[in-house]
């Protein structure tokens, strides 16, 4: 039954794979310097590859917006963001995976009655208007850059046309290696936390851990997407905004991949924290935007003449339409799935105002006095929570959610196999694992006591007043492997 | 890649050698007219068969640039434009040796007092149609130095025009029979067509260069 719920993750991948590898060699197809079949073998093998080898960076954002605690949720959201992407396609209006996957969480924040992360929404948010900007001033650049070299050097036509097909391949392939590292995390996010896959021992070759098959298994798809679909999108892709050449094709790509790349590379962001600059956030941004930003940045370099500026508006409003759509079929049919086919869509949370939770909100240096009205009260619904927290005005925002995490529910039983299994091992350094190790059977009713319980080994110890980029990531890089270990070890049956 | 890479090259070869062929083929019109205007028939008869050969080379050579630009589905965006001023740039040898065949067949008798205004009119079209080869080549490899070449083909043909003019009227005013003023006349005007045909070409090269800038 399990396997039944990845359908719709699958779908999503399809739609992924139809769509958004169409940004990458879309251009390339269209101004017939690579053959489709050439395309989608590029594109199948170096999806998957980012995938599996680099895919794991930025799939915790999308956890962090809404943390969806049954899979039967994780397969209606997918739903929602797959069916909502074909519609968008259908229809012509290109839409980002990212966007309308966010969209589709938080309809399920609603409909759970969950509080949405607006802090994460607006790092993701964020990446939407920084990614397109990024492409389009990285392919304004390149573009002089190419100019001002292709003026210089007497390069034979036909020589120039051989070494743009062989850079559209080589870049192309560069740019499915980053948008399968970057989106598997939109393809199989929502699924890491409940992923049925085992790992499976292969002899003399090690092991294939279940995440790794869970990214396996939506490259596949994404794979199938690329076959069946994706040539009828590529005609349109690249035509439609601007006419672009081999070169400015060149010079698009190339920008879209270099984007890509930056939000996704894991070593690319530890550099930039050695050197002590400023950190580009590993959050799963869209293709489509990239290259309409880069096709634009081109378009503009060029004297901005011949830009079609009226799709300008048909795409922004895509990219309005995609998410609120989502949101909407989402919240739809998470109502359906629950109320009628009586699908198990969330777990009931519980928040409980008890000795326990109300001396760590003490500890935490909040006034208790103000919790008078809860007090040994319990509560199973976020929202109503919140609400009720916040009638008086007695508490900050982030107050407010700070004390809402400590009083939730959310048994834990340490058993460090699990991670194994979950092909999670490498994410931790070798202090962190046996630290966990030593806490093997331990039981938890909330998740900061496990984090209390962690925080007496160096390796588990946050920065306390994190003054530099570097320990904010300490601390952010901390923050991601405990939500690792908590949807690993979350066991509410135990109780 | 390796084979493509060859098979590149190896068109480049091809359009290099087309573009020699057009070159010499407007240099032995040069000495043919010379040749014919100096009385050397027999030798005149010779150049008219090199050209013969030249164009029908050309011919060939076109047909298999183009097949292998379809085939191989090279330089897809520039293909159309490509093929247009070879053939363009054929017709060109076409009309050189269509010209040289006129004199053959027809053997005008060509009056002393004209040998410098025709010979000057035959280099002036011949200028035009060497710089049309050096634009094409430019066009392959040097793209900000076409129009340099395509002002010059221009600045020929106008040249051409004008010395073609100065000798028509000197065609008429010479007391010879009309019948021989008319066929001198018509002799004239295949002369100046050439740099005519070169500019035409230049005009297509010129927008096709304007397409292919970055």
């Amino acid at each position: 039954m399990i396997f039944f719920y990845l359908i719709s993750g699958l779908f999503l991948g399809w739609s992924f794979g139809a769509k958004d590898t169409a940004n990458i060699f879309g251009s390339a197809v269209e101004t017939k310097m690579i053959r489709f079949k050439t395309a989608a073998l590029i594109s199948a093998i170096f999806v998957t590859l980012g995938a599996l080898l680099e895919g794991g960076g930025p799939s915790a954002t999308l956890t962090r917006l809404g943390s969806v605690n049954e899979i039967g949720g994780a397969f209606t959201i997918a739903l929602a963001a797959a069916a909502t992407i074909t519609l968008m396609v259908k229809i012509g209006i290109p839409v980002a995976t990212s966007q309308t996957l966010a969209g589709a969480i938080i309809g399920w924040n609603y409909f759970a009655g969950r509080l949405t992360d607006f802090s994460s929404l607006a790092a993701i948010a964020g990446s939407w208007i920084l990614a397109p900007v990024l492409g389009g001033i990285c392919a304004a650049i390149l573009f002089f850059i190419f100019r001002a070299y292709l003026n210089r050097v007497n390069v034979h036509l036909l020589e120039q046309d051989f070494w743009t097909r062989f850079w559209l391949l080589i870049i192309g392939a560069f740019g499915a290696y980053s948008l399968g590292a970057n989106n598997i995390a939109n393809i199989v996010g929502v699924f890491i936390p409940v992923n049925p896959f085992r790992d499976i021992l292969i002899p003399g070759l090690g092991t294939l851990s279940g995440l790794t098959q869970l990214f396996l298994l939506g490259s596949i798809s994404i794979v199938v997407g690329i076959y069946t679909y994706s040539q009828k999108i590529m005609k349109t892709v690249g035509k439609e905004l601007f006419s672009l050449s081999p070169i400015t094709a060149l010079i698009a790509v190339l920008s879209e991949s270099i984007v890509l790349f930056l939000f996704s590379s894991q070593g690319l962001h530890d550099l930039a924290l050695r050197l002590g600059l400023p950190p580009i956030p590993l959050v799963p941004v869209s293709a489509s935007q990239i290259i309409v930003g880069a096709v634009l940045g081109i378009g503009l370099a060029k004297g901005g003449k011949n830009i079609r500026y009226h799709l300008l508006g048909k795409i922004s409003f895509g990219w309005v339409a995609a998410p609120v759509l989502a949101f909407l079929f989402s919240f739809l049919t998470l109502f359906i799935f629950q109320n009628v086919f009586e699908m198990r869509v969330q777990q009931i949370p519980h928040f409980v105002f008890n000795r326990t939770t109300i001396t760590e909100i003490e500890r935490r240096g909040y006034d208790t006095r103000k919790l008078s009205t809860v007090n040994g009260r319990s509560f199973d619904n976020e929202l109503a929570l919140y609400k009720e927290l916040d009638k008086n005005a007695l508490y900050q925002r982030p107050e407010l959610l700070a004390l809402i995490r400590v009083t939730e529910l959310y048994p834990l039983v340490i058993d460090p196999e699990l991670l194994r299994r979950g092909g999670h091992l490498k994410r931790f350094s070798k202090d962190q694992l046996q630290a966990v190790q030593e806490l093997d059977g331990k039981e938890f009713k909330h998740k900061w006591q496990l984090r209390n319980a962690l925080a007496k080994y160096p390796a588990w110890q946050h920065r306390s007043e994190p003054a530099t980029d570097k320990d904010r990531e300490h601390n952010k890089q901390l923050d991601n492997r405990l939500e690792l270990l908590y949807s690993s070890f979350y066991k509410p049956k135990k109780l | 890649m390796a084979q493509l890479l060859k098979t590149t090259k190896f068109i480049e070869s091809q359009i290099d050698a087309f573009l020699d062929i057009v070159s010499d083929s407007a240099t032995l019109f040069q000495l043919a007219m010379d040749d014919y205007v100096k009385g050397r028939i027999e030798q005149f008869e010779e150049r008219l068969a090199q050209i013969r050969e030249h164009e029908s080379k050309a011919d060939d050579l076109r047909v298999s640039i183009e097949r292998f630009l379809y085939e191989r589905t090279l330089i897809p965006e520039n293909r159309g434009d490509v093929l247009a001023i070879l053939e363009n740039t054929d017709e060109v040898i076409d009309n050189i040796k269509d010209s040289l065949l006129q004199f053959s067949i027809e053997m005008p008798q060509i009056p002393v007092e004209l040998d410098d205004l025709w010979m000057q009119t035959t280099k002036a079209s011949v200028f035009a149609v060497e710089q049309l080869t050096f634009a094409v080549r430019s066009f392959f490899r040097d793209l900000p130095a076409v129009n340099n070449y395509i002002h010059k083909v221009y600045f020929f043909e106008r040249e051409a025009d004008m010395i073609g003019e100065k000798l028509r009227r000197q065609i008429f005013g010479l007391d010879i029979e009309l019948s021989l003023k008319s066929q001198l006349r018509f002799f004239a005007i295949h002369i100046e067509k050439i740099s005519d045909y070169a500019q035409a070409v230049c005009d297509r090269l010129a927008i096709y260069t304007i397409k292919r800038q970055l």
